[in-house]
């Protein structure tokens, strides 16, 4: 589904990729960790499409083809979804008319017929029930004045709205408590069928507690220096990043 | 005459450009070629009680008036009684106000001893087609007597594709616990230029809502003046300007506290495209013994393109101690982040960006009472989002 090779990128003058390699399959959960400015966000970024990174080097296909050179609308419409680490608010756009909007843009991409505002407000009130999340929220404004817990929440309603082929959480467990990480784990979980495909950038285990991921990978000065399985994950939360970054070092 | 009158005021006009109203050469108007019917034109429905003028004209063919008892609108000619108010002087920075002061025509609206005027009065005023650039003097006077309520709409368009100019006095005059709203809607061509001097008293506990749309017209300069006469008034001003192309809107307002306990609640935003230029000007003046005046006064705009600007002015001149007063400007640019969010969902970069100018529009329109202005506006906002740019 995703295969990236050799990725290299930079923000402004500053090098942050040297040389990424990550192939993801249909249906797999991965997991990529790694200390603070490895680049876990950047990759996120990159992905979905950010304005502001150059990538100098190397490629990354998706389904066959060049990701890197679809606008950001595309790559969604393609079925690619990020849930942001800060989540954006946007004042006086109604949730429920932004997602309406969302969703019928993937339809319509897929030539399929609008779904009329009727039809859609059911739909997402059911959605909403599945995260959790008060119904209210929807006549709300984009994630405005939305506490850390509801604008995760919000992504994965999001999330569940427009069922991605492949979504990349970055970061979504942070600033979540221990009840609201259960309800978005849930909620991630539900949408995994065997088909679609999850990248999760987290930086602590905690999160894999609840979506156990298929592979683990360790990110480190801008590239995958180390992959294993979930045991990976343990590993690194009783050793630290230090060991292995050792380990590539030497 | 009119040029050196105003480039003699030179503090409140240096941001206006007024070649605008000397150039072309404006003739007075004559009768109208044609009585155009206003439907398909206006934002109202028929529904209200109308009255227009055509040309600085009471025209009698557009009039849909069934008025309630207590109630009057009626051409300036007619008005009897009304001398004291028509009569009071203009306030010497103000030069167009005096041209207007000489107009021979216009509209007086009066509201009687708590009476509530059951549906909204909504008064047009329209530039005639023409061959010729075309200027009109108008008056017009409210007047609202205690315990009366009333909502008002103005409509300003043109017909045709002449210059055209409409100068404008108007005169709001509320008494002890009346209540008006009062719309403003700017919707002229690309030719079309409006000067308005609007003067707004209050007695105590009189409610005062205003909401100030700019929706097209190559020109338009609205001084507002209002004067918090009576303890406890209140005063809403909302103001929105969507200017493209090469328009110009222009709002210098004060609003003096002279009584005990007033109220100020003003807010004015503009989203400004192309080559357009918005100049707010915004201050409020508390004088000495107007104590426990509560007022605020904000401007926010959005720039849409390199060369659109803008210059604002939200101002404060405190003369008492016991005092809520805050204000703020401020000038922005589309989020770069919330359009990435939008399109990291699908939503297309044009429609991501429209998306975006609603909302910011929209808060003001949102703020409008008047159900079936609110819808009118809403389509109107959205046929004057932006074009396809990125």
């Amino acid at each position: 589904m995703l295969k990236i090779t050799n990725l290299h990128a930079k923000v402004g003058q500053r090098v942050i990729l040297k040389g990424l390699n990550l192939e993801v399959n249909a249906g797999e959960v991965h997991a990529i960790m790694g200390p603070n400015g490895s680049g876990k966000s950047t990759l996120s970024y990159i992905l979905a499409g950010r304005p502001g990174y150059t990538v100098t080097e190397g490629k990354a296909e998706y389904q066959g083809k060049d990701l890197l050179t679809m606008d950001p609308e595309i790559r969604a419409r393609e079925g690619i979804f990020l849930a942001f680490q800060y989540p954006v608010e946007i004042p006086g756009v109604s949730n429920k008319y932004f997602l309406k909007a969302a969703y019928n843009s993937l339809r319509k991409h897929r030539d399929e017929p609008e779904m009329d505002a009727g039809a859609f407000l059911k739909f997402i009130k059911e959605k909403a029930k599945s995260v959790e999340m008060d119904p209210a929220f929807l006549s709300r404004s984009v994630n405005e004045g939305f506490s850390g817990g509801e604008k995760k929440r919000n992504e994965v309603l999001q999330l569940a709205v427009l069922e991605p082929k492949l979504a990349l959480l970055d970061e979504t467990d942070s600033g979540l408590d221990i009840d609201a990480l259960k309800v978005v784990a849930a909620g991630v979980n539900r949408m995994r069928d065997g088909k679609r495909a999850f990248i999760v950038v987290t930086h602590y285990q905690r999160l894999l507690d609840y979506i156990v991921p298929d592979f683990v990978h360790v990110l480190s000065g801008g590239r995958i220096i180390k992959s294993g399985g979930k045991e990976l994950a343990l590993e690194l939360e009783k050793k630290g990043y230090g060991w292995i970054e050792e380990k590539v070092a030497a | 005459m009119i040029a050196q009158a105003l480039a003699a005021q030179r503090k409140g006009w240096r941001f206006t450009p007024i070649t605008a109203l000397t150039n072309p050469d404006f003739k007075p108007a004559g009768l109208p070629e044609r009585i155009e019917p206003l439907a398909g034109r206006v934002l109202c429905p028929v529904g209200f009680h109308r009255a227009a003028l055509v040309n600085g004209r009471w025209e009698a063919r557009h009039a849909m008036l069934k008025l309630p008892a207590g109630v009057s609108v009626e051409p300036l000619s007619a008005a009897s009684g009304v001398g004291e108010y028509l009569d009071r002087p203009t306030p010497s920075d103000l030069p167009l106000a005096k041209a207007a002061s000489a107009a021979r025509d216009g509209i007086v609206v009066r509201v009687s001893r708590h009476v509530r005027v059951d549906r909204p009065i909504h008064l047009v005023h329209v530039s005639g087609a023409s061959s010729l650039a075309a200027s009109s003097q108008t008056r017009v006077l409210v007047m609202l007597e205690p315990g009366a309520s009333a909502e008002l709409v103005e409509e300003t368009l043109s017909f045709g594709n002449a210059p055209s100019w409409k100068n404008v006095r108007a005169q709001v005059v509320l008494g002890e616990g009346s209540f008006l709203r009062h719309h403003r809607i700017v919707r002229e061509g690309l030719q079309g230029r409006l000067t308005l001097a609007l003067e707004v008293a209050l007695a105590s506990r009189a409610r005062y809502e205003s909401h100030a749309l700019n929706f097209g017209g190559l020109f338009a300069r609205e001084d507002l003046r209002v004067r918090i006469e009576g303890e406890g008034a209140e005063c809403v001003l909302n103001g929105l300007a969507l200017l493209g192309g090469c328009e110009f809107a222009d709002h210098h307002t004060v609003v003096e506290h002279i009584a005990v306990g007033g109220t100020t609640r003003q807010l004015y935003k503009a989203v400004i495209d192309d080559k357009a230029r918005f100049v707010f000007d915004g201050l409020i003046s508390v004088k000495p013994g107007a104590q426990k005046t509560d007022a605020q006064v904000y401007n926010r705009n959005l720039l849409l393109s390199e060369e659109a600007r803008v210059n604002t002015n939200p101002e404060f001149k405190i003369l008492a101690d016991d005092v809520s007063c805050k204000h703020g400007g401020a000038v922005g640019q589309l989020s770069l982040e919330a359009l990435f969010y939008l399109r990291s969902r699908g939503i297309g970069a044009d429609e991501a960006r429209r998306l975006l100018v609603y909302a910011f529009g929209s808060e003001m329109v949102d703020r409008i009472a008047l159900e079936p202005l609110k819808l009118a506006l809403a389509d109107a906002l959205h046929g004057r989002m932006p074009e396809e740019h990125l």
